[in-house]
This record gives C-alpha cells, structure tokens and sequence, in this order.
C-alpha cells in the first residue's frame, strides 16, 4: 500500500493525441508530461488555451487513458474514474433535476452509504460550504458562486482522497472568486495541520490565483502540452490575508514571463 | 396579476366559443336542415340525453382502447429508444425500421388489421399502439443521445455503476424530451383511435358516431364529435400536468407549464 514516501500522483512522460472521428485528424494535446505530487500538496496548472490543462486533468481523475505513458495514483495505474478522486468541473456539472441537498446526496448514495449517515453527511457539507437554508433549491434556481459551493459539497460529501478541479472558479465574478479562494484555502486547511490536507490539482488560467493558492505550479507550454517549469511557491502559510506579498508578485511575474509570448500567440491562433 | 391571469383566460376562451357557437347558429339558421346542419341547441340536448344513455358505455370502451394500446406503444417506444441507445447493434437494427414504418402512419393499416383482428376491439387497439411507439421513440432516442456527457463523468467519478448512470443520470435527463414525446405519442393515439373504431370496431366513441350516422342523427354525431374533442383535450391535459410536476427542475418546462 501508499507510505509516506510513495506520491499522490505520479506521471510519467504521459502524452496524449486526440483523433478527430470526423476527419482522422489528430491533435497533440500532451507530450511526455512528468511531475509527482505528494500527499496533500496544492499543486496548480497553469498555461495558455491549449496546452492540454483540461486533458491533463481528465487523465487523472481516469475520464481518458493516456496514448503513451502512464498515470499513477497512489503507485497504482489509474484505471477509470474513482470516488477517491473527486472532479470538480468547469460548469460544475450538477445534475440539474436534483436539488442542492440531492446533488450532495448523489456521492455518498451511489457508494451505498445507508440513509441516516447520508443525511449526516449532507448536512455537514452544506453548512460547510455556507449553502445551509437553500437545500431544496434547483440549480437553475442558484447563483454561479453558490452552484461552485453546491459543486464543492458534492464533491466533499465523498471525502475523496484528492481533489481535481477544473478551473472552477472561472464562471464567477472576480469579488466572488477572490471570496471562494478564500473558502477553498479555508476548507483545504491552510491553517491547519498539514498532515490533514488533501492532494489538490488546480487548473486555471489565473496565474495570480495559482501563486496564491498554491504549493506548486506547473507551468505548461502550448501545442503539444509540455511542462516549461515547475515552479516552487516558496510563500508562507497560512495565506489566508497575505494576497499581495512581495514575493507573490515576483512569482507571478516569472511564470507570466513563462507563458507570455505563447499566450498572445494562441490568442492569434484561436478564433 | 396571479388571480387575474386565469380569469381573463377563461374569459378569452368563453368569448371564442361563444362567437363560434352564434356562428354555427346563424349558419344552421341558414341552412334549415337539422339532417345536413343540427343547430348548437340541437346537438347540446342531443349530449345531455345521450351522457344518460350510450355516451358512458362508449368513452369506457374508447379509454380501453386507448389505455391497452398507449400504454404498450409507449412502453416499447420506449423501450425500444433505451435499447437503441445502449446498443450499436440494436441502433443499426431497429432504428432504420422505425424509420421506415414511422410515415406509413397506422390509419393505411386499418384494411391489413381488420382482416388480422376482424370488427371488433383488436383493431383500435393495434392502431393506438402502432401510432403510439414512434413519436415516444424518437424523442426518448434524441433525449437519452443528447445527455451532457459531463453529467456522466461526474455521475462516474461520485462512485455511480453503469446501471445506476441509466437510472439516476441518463432517464432524468432525458425526461423532458420523454413526457414531450409522450404527449406527441397521445394526440397521434387520439386520432387513430378515433379512425379506428370508425371503421373496423364495435365499441367506442369513433364506432358511436359512426352508427348514429346509418340514422342520419347528426345531432346525436355532432355531440359524439364534441366528446371526443373534450376527452382528448383533458387527457392531453393531464399528461402537461404530469410533465410540469415531473421536470419542476428544468427552467424551460416551467414557463411551458404556466
């Protein structure tokens, strides 16, 4: 079984071609990737359209295979998706005939999780995440910040090991999103013991956001997808308060250098 | 506004129907033949005597027909759509002859299905099952395709089993565009029930209005005629109902709904 020094994540020189089904054309998405994880780092991709943020991401929680290479979690090939890796999607993907407090539901019911512990369970995610009161709302009937804390709870109701999030924090506007990253640095723990922390693969387009909530950040190169750096986020925690340090300017500083020309590249490239 | 809306509804209807009946009076005036154009008081005591003689026997014969007959057709319509979806084998198979089958349209089987059945109940109910199958079919086919494929991914990566993606994910997505197809599957039955029985059964509403007509009691086939429009009306009622309780979550079924 994982020990200690085994990685949350391990991928080895993953790469990935999608072929078109309509024209055979195929489409690099990734080449030879490799980076590890530990338990309960942060770690944030960051990158410009098309490096392959979003298709590394669903190698990991097993949505695609890799077309050479191999993905590992907790030492073992992942194979298919697993409640241990909780998915946070970038429309957050509710199940829109299901209310708030159904959403939450969904996780623990489908791994059979008996019905009183199940609405334990609903109810301490759904305070957690501050969505207490509207439980019996629809999603169509919810704000983009509060369907982002609905998505949040489902996917804690699971208490998966690891938690991949696909910029989830896109939709909402930026005093929203300045407040959920707050709420997920919070829930993550980021004053607390870090042995209690769970993994977290953060994809995003905010460089600022990745230096703020982050251990690491892999900074991705565009077409194919390649790791340019990893770079170390060397600021203290908790961050919690701390958004405009010095240090964090420079960091963010060097991976916009990172990505610059290749970012006003792919906004030539991309209609 | 909440209050009022109903009522200036039901106003706006009455209004039309009033013009309407003082249109098919006048015109009945006019033509002063009750044999060839019954006038609206004509047919209204014609109902009322009728809804105490044979009208009850004949909407209890018409309902199961239509009960027996929908509810197969829809079933495998239905069933028939999830198959489909499931399967590649089954999709190259039946799809192609539900499209081939689907334009004949069940009132061109009436000849084949009273040699089949002879006069009598199996005809109305084999066409209410044949027009039935294809509007549900259809619809439940576009609906389960049309699924968003994150909704399966996240169904998946919460723990969900292949079957319970088809219970819990797939069929509640695709339940407006089921219960639409459903109530498409209704009218359609409506109509070739009454074909139906007007011509190859002994029981039911069409079969009614076809024996006053050997009297040449059009009054009596006018306040047939005015059952059915109103039966098919409620029925179609009923199944909306069902569908604004059923897709409460979808934001466009509500408005349909109001």
């Amino acid at each position: 079984m994982a020990t200690l020094t085994t990685p949350k994540i391990e991928a080895r020189s993953v790469s990935k071609i999608y072929v078109s089904a309509r024209t055979g054309d195929k489409v690099e998405a990734l080449r030879g990737v490799s980076f590890s994880m530990k338990p309960g780092e942060f770690v944030s991709i960051v990158g410009p359209s098309g490096c392959g943020k979003s298709t590394l991401l669903s190698l990991i929680a097993g949505f695609a295979t890799p077309s050479a290479g191999e993905v590992l979690f907790d030492g073992k090939p992942i194979d298919g998706p697993d409640p241990a890796r909780g998915v946070m999607f970038q429309d957050y993907a509710l199940f829109p005939w299901r209310t708030v407090r159904g959403n939450v539901e969904f996780g623990p019911m489908a791994r059979g999780v008996d019905k009183t512990r199940r609405a334990a369970i609903v109810a301490r995610n759904i305070e957690m995440v501050g969505l207490a009161g509207f439980e019996d709302r629809y999603p169509h009937e919810l704000s983009g910040g509060m369907r982002q804390r609905c998505a949040l709870a489902r996917l804690l109701a699971n208490e998966p090991d690891m938690w991949l999030m696909d910029e989830p924090l896109a939709a909402v506007d930026l005093q929203t999103r300045v407040i959920l990253q707050d709420e997920l640095l919070r829930l993550w723990g980021d004053a607390g013991d870090p042995a209690q922390r769970r993994a977290v693969l953060f994809v995003t387009h905010g460089i600022d956001e990745a230096v703020y909530l982050s251990d690491r950040v892999i900074v991705l190169g565009r077409r194919p997808g390649q790791v340019k750096e990893i770079v170390d986020i060397d600021l203290p925690r908790p961050r919690i308060g701390a958004r405009t340090a010095p240090r964090a300017a420079a960091l963010i500083d060097h991976i916009w250098n990172l990505i610059r020309a290749e970012a006003a590249q792919a906004i030539v490239e991309e209609p | 506004m909440r209050v009022m809306r109903p009522i200036a509804r039901l106003a706006e209807f009455a209004l039309a129907l009033g013009i309407l009946v003082i249109l098919w009076h006048l015109l009945s005036v006019r033509v002063a033949n009750a044999t060839l154009l019954p006038s609206p008081l004509a047919v209204a005591l014609a109902w009322v005597e009728l809804l105490r003689t044979d009208l009850p026997a004949d909407i209890a014969a018409s309902l199961v027909h239509l009960g027996v007959g929908y509810g197969a057709g829809a079933a495998l319509g239905l069933a028939l759509a999830i198959l489909c979806a499931r399967s590649a084998v089954a999709d190259a198979i039946v799809d192609p002859a539900m499209e081939l089958l689907r334009p004949i349209g069940a009132i061109a089987w009436i000849p084949i299905a009273i040699v089949f059945f002879g006069i009598g109940r199996g005809v109305p109910m084999f066409l209410i099952f044949y027009a039935s199958a294809f509007p549900i079919f259809v619809n439940t086919l576009a609906g389960v395709r049309e699924v968003d494929r994150n909704l399966i991914a996240a169904a998946r990566m919460l723990g969900a089993s292949p079957r319970l993606v088809v219970t819990h994910v797939v069929l509640p997505a695709a339940m407006p565009l089921v219960l639409a197809g459903a109530r498409l599957s209704l009218g359609v039955a409506w109509a070739a029930m009454v074909a139906a029985e007007l011509t190859g059964a002994d029981a039911g509403l069409g079969w009614r209005i076809f024996w006053y007509q050997e009297f040449f009691a059009m009054d009596k086939v006018m306040a047939v005629i005015l059952t059915i429009g109103v039966f098919g009306y409620l029925l179609d009622l009923a199944l909306r109902r069902l569908q604004a309780a059923l897709t409460r979550w979808s934001a466009d079924t509500r408005a349909e709904a109001a």
